[in-house]
Parts: C-alpha cells; structure tokens; sequence
C-alpha cells in the first residue's frame, strides 16, 4: 500500500548571495563582511497540503522556479521539510538528473552495479536485472568501457535503463526525457508507460502539456512554492494555460498602450 | 539509534562496493599498485632512521619496525579525517539522487583507510620478524582489538569530520595544521626510553592518540598486552566521538544536502 502524506509542508533554504561561508567569516560575523555576503531566504515551498494513495498518477505543472523539483525531492526524501510532515510509505524509484552519481573510472557495468546498491538493490537482484538493463540501453560493448568515455546521451540511456529496471511502488518523474534522440525518446515514453502500469502511485514534473493528460489523472499546479489548484489533469492545465495566456495578453494589452516592453511570463521564486 | 544501524546494514552492498571502487580507482592506472600507499611510510621511516641513528645513535634494528608500525598508524588517522572531511563533499552526486543514512559515506572512508593501514601493518609484522623476531606471539591477537577500536574511532571522528567541514569548507587546512603540530606531540617517532628522560611526558600522556597508537604498537612491537589504562583511554575518546557523531545523526540527514 503507498502512500504519500505531505501535512503543511514548507521547505526554505538560506542561501548565501555570494559564495558558501569560511569558519572565519562565520567567527567574524560582526564585521562588514556580512554586507557583502548577505543570507537571502528562498521559500521554495509553502504550506504545501498533498495526500496521495494506490492507483493516483499525478502531473506537476507550474511555471520555472515554482519548485516542482524541490516538491520531487522532498518526495524522494533528499530534503527533509522545514516545516510540517512528510510521510512516504513505498518503495521510491526516482528520474532526475539522469546523469548524477556516476563513477568516470567504472565501466558501464560496474556502474549499473553501484546505482542498482544506492537504489537498495542486492547483488542477486542485479545480476538477475543485468541483461535486461544492458539490453535496453542498447550500449552493447560500450558497457565494459567507462563512462568517462561516453556520451551524453549514452550516459542517459544507461541512467534510465538503471533506474526503469527497478520495480516501485512509488515513481518520481522529473523532465528528463527531453535528453536523448527522437528514438530513444519513443522507447522511453513506451517503458514509461509500462512502468506506470506497474507502480502504484507516479508523480511526473513535465512541460510537456500535451503528454501529461495521457499519463495522468490528477493535476497540481505550484505556483511560487504554493499549491495553486489540486483536480483532474485537464481541469489544472485548463486554468494554468488560461492563467499564463491572460498574463500575456493583459500585460501585451498595457504595452500596446504605454509602449513598454512585453515580460516574459516566468514565475519568480519567493524570495525575500 | 538500533534502526539506523539496521538501515546502514540494509545498504551494506552500497558502502562495500564504494570501498572496492576506492580501491581500485587508486591504483587503476599506476604501475606499483598497491605498492604506492606503503611508499610514503617506507620513505619517511628510512629517512628519520637514518637520521635518528646518526644523531642520537638508535639502533636500526629495533627502531625501523617500531617507527614504520607508528608511521602506518598516523597515516590512519590522518588519512581518515582528511579524507573523512571530504567524504559528504565527494558523495554529492549520490546524496542527490536516492537517500541512505548519511552514515554511510564517512564508513567508506574509515574501512578504505583501515585496509591501507592492513596492508602496511603486514609489512610491519615482516619487518619485525625478520629484524627482531616476535618477542611474545601470544600478545599480537591483542592488535585485533586495537584495530576494531580504531575502526570505530575512524568512523565517529569521519561523521564529525565530514559534517563540520560541508559546512564550513575551510576545516580541512585547518585539520592539516593541526596535525602538522600533532604529530610532534604524539609518540610517533620518540623511541620509548627518550621519552623517560624528557618532561613532555605528561603533555603525551594527556594526549588521548597516544593511547591509541599504544593499543595497537604494544602488541605488535614490544610484545607486552596495553595496560587497562590505555584501553581505557582510548575506549573513552572513541565513545565521546560516537557520542557526538550520534548527536548529529538527525542533522546529518537533514542539513548535509543543504551545504553541498
């Protein structure tokens, strides 16, 4: 049974505006160096209400800087909210950042080894997922070379193989079939699709607003790091697109009449 | 605490197959392999007895071995807070991806560390027993505890370590100096006797590495059991480190991601 259980959930970082902190800026705080590296709040989310159970797949859309991926993250667990509760109960297989947590020197093998571990795997489950993986990312003999060596888009396949390969209860998707090539693609979204089958609860960031509706039910729009509209996947990007098109024109309206340039439309992080 | 450690267990084939990876990445591309973490000891141990043994006339025989033994031992401990102050820093790419108890990572530095020292203790015992021989067999099973105790020293010192210098990113020089001066105040490569005639004793005697450097050399060396003293020391300087590494176990996996 999975679930996901976001009570009140807030997540702020303290960023430093310049440069990470020195034991001895952090001894000398009194002095003028603080107004020159000042601490700026980013409240990436707020007050974030969510419950989710078996059979729900949710699409996440919201404009850039929304925190769509800091939502994905707290999912995960890599962040743990600074405010409110999270609970997620299920076995988590997360997509983003395709090609983080790759060992250069490793082979292409070995490093299927070492992602199968960190995602919880034993040596037996690999080795029995291993020609399954290899085939899929279609690397052939390249899989003994390392991934010093490859490419972008090998070193995607072969993060996407890994990751697919596993079998969760819980799916975390974060935009990242825009890598690879127009084939790859195709297969990926096929693989998707099986898997979605499979998990029981899928959360998916996407821009994508023509996909989303094909692989899920329930939308949320985040809008600034709040829960902006939670419904039917339609509904939510119904609203979202009226929002961003009135936006466009109220504000090409007002251009038309003071001559001034037309924004671009992009969310601003919270930031204070 | 119990349910951590179970979930450290739990990703026993993560860890152990980072510190195979450690392994073989040092030495991938080298011509001595695993000859090359023992060259910096054996270097430094036949310059200071050379230098020991014209200056102050100490026998080659008894010291090599007991210098190298120390020598192994401070490339340890070094080793595994200098490389422990890095272990989150490294791992950035995993912590970003999938959770595991942050514990993990400062593990992997303290049993890589451990197995270099393995390997230059063996050295070690062959040097002894082609110099000196063994003065008491019976006592070398004592170095095993000597060892585990070291082990859990590396990783309580690494949690603290690595949590300190994600936050502030200059810790490490600092560490480096430190134990410039350290090294200097730590029986390393005073010969036992030179110390009876000096009074800096007492500043050895405080230092809580002294005794555990001694519950591993003792045995090893001079063939005598460590006394309950130094046992005693060294056990206590351990579990004050585990006790603030375990302090910080809740921060650790809230706050290192934010730092890194």
């Amino acid at each position: 049974m999975a679930r996901i259980d976001l009570d009140h959930v807030s997540m702020t970082f303290r960023v430093r505006e310049q440069y990470q902190i020195t034991l001895k800026e952090f001894l000398l705080r009194g002095m003028y160096r603080r107004l020159r590296n000042p601490l700026l709040k980013v409240r990436a989310l707020q007050d974030v209400c969510l419950r989710f159970g078996d059979g729900d797949r949710i699409g996440i859309i919201g404009g850039n800087g929304a925190g769509k991926s800091t939502l994905l993250r707290l999912l995960a667990g890599i962040y743990t909210p600074t405010r409110g509760r999270r609970i997620v109960a299920g076995r988590i297989s997360s997509l983003f950042e395709l090609s983080l947590g790759f060992e250069m020197e490793a082979s292409g093998r070995q490093n299927i080894v070492y992602r199968g571990y960190l995602q919880g795997e034993s040596p037996r489950g690999i080795r029995a997922k291993m020609q399954e993986i290899a085939d899929f990312s279609e690397l052939g003999r390249f899989l003994d070379v390392p991934v010093r060596y490859y490419s972008a888009g090998m070193m995607v396949r072969l993060a996407f193989s890994i990751a697919t390969a596993i079998e969760p209860e819980i799916l975390l998707v974060d935009e990242v079939l825009s890598a690879g090539d127009m084939a790859f693609q195709d297969k990926a979204q096929k693989r998707m699709r099986d898997m979605i089958a499979r998990a029981k609860i899928i959360v998916i960031v996407s821009h994508d607003m023509g996909s989303l509706p094909r692989l899920c039910d329930t939308g949320v729009w985040l809008d600034r790091g709040r829960v902006r509209k939670v419904g039917p996947v339609r509904e939510v990007i119904a609203a979202y697109r009226e929002h961003v098109q009135g936006a466009r024109t109220s504000e090409s309206d007002a251009a038309r009449d003071d001559h001034e340039p037309v924004p671009t439309g992009f969310a601003q992080p919270a930031l204070r | 605490m119990k349910a951590y450690m179970a979930d450290v267990w739990r990703f026993r084939h993560f860890w152990l197959s980072l510190v195979r990876m450690d392994l073989q990445a040092r030495y991938r591309r080298s011509v001595l392999g695993i000859g090359w973490s023992l060259l910096h000891p054996i270097a430094t141990t036949v310059v200071l007895c050379a230098v020991f043994y014209q200056i102050f006339h100490m026998p080659v025989r008894e010291y090599l071995p007991f210098l190298m033994a120390g020598l192994a031992w401070w490339g340890y401990v070094t080793g595994v807070i200098g490389r422990g102050c890095q272990c989150f820093v490294e791992a950035e790419s995993y912590i970003r991806q999938h959770p595991v108890p942050m514990a993990v990572y400062p593990l992997r530095t303290a049993l890589g560390a451990m197995i270099h020292f393995l390997i230059a203790l063996a050295v070690v015992l062959l040097l002894t027993w082609c110099f000196q021989g063994f003065a008491n067999l019976a006592a070398l099973p004592a170095v095993l505890i000597g060892l585990m105790i070291l082990l859990v020293f590396g990783w309580a010192a690494g949690v603290v370590a690595g949590y300190v210098n994600t936050i502030f990113r200059d810790i490490q020089h600092l560490t480096d100096i430190v134990f410039q001066i350290l090294f200097y105040l730590t029986p390393v490569m005073y010969p036992p006797d030179i110390l009876v005639r000096s009074n800096m004793t007492w500043v050895l005697t405080i230092n809580p590495l002294t005794h555990l450097l001694k519950i591993v050399r003792d045995p090893l060396i001079a063939g005598t059991i460590p006394s309950v003293r130094a046992y005693g020391a060294a056990a206590a300087t351990t579990l004050l480190l585990v006790g603030v590494a375990a302090l910080l176990l809740g921060r650790l996996q809230r706050k290192v991601i934010l730092y890194l």
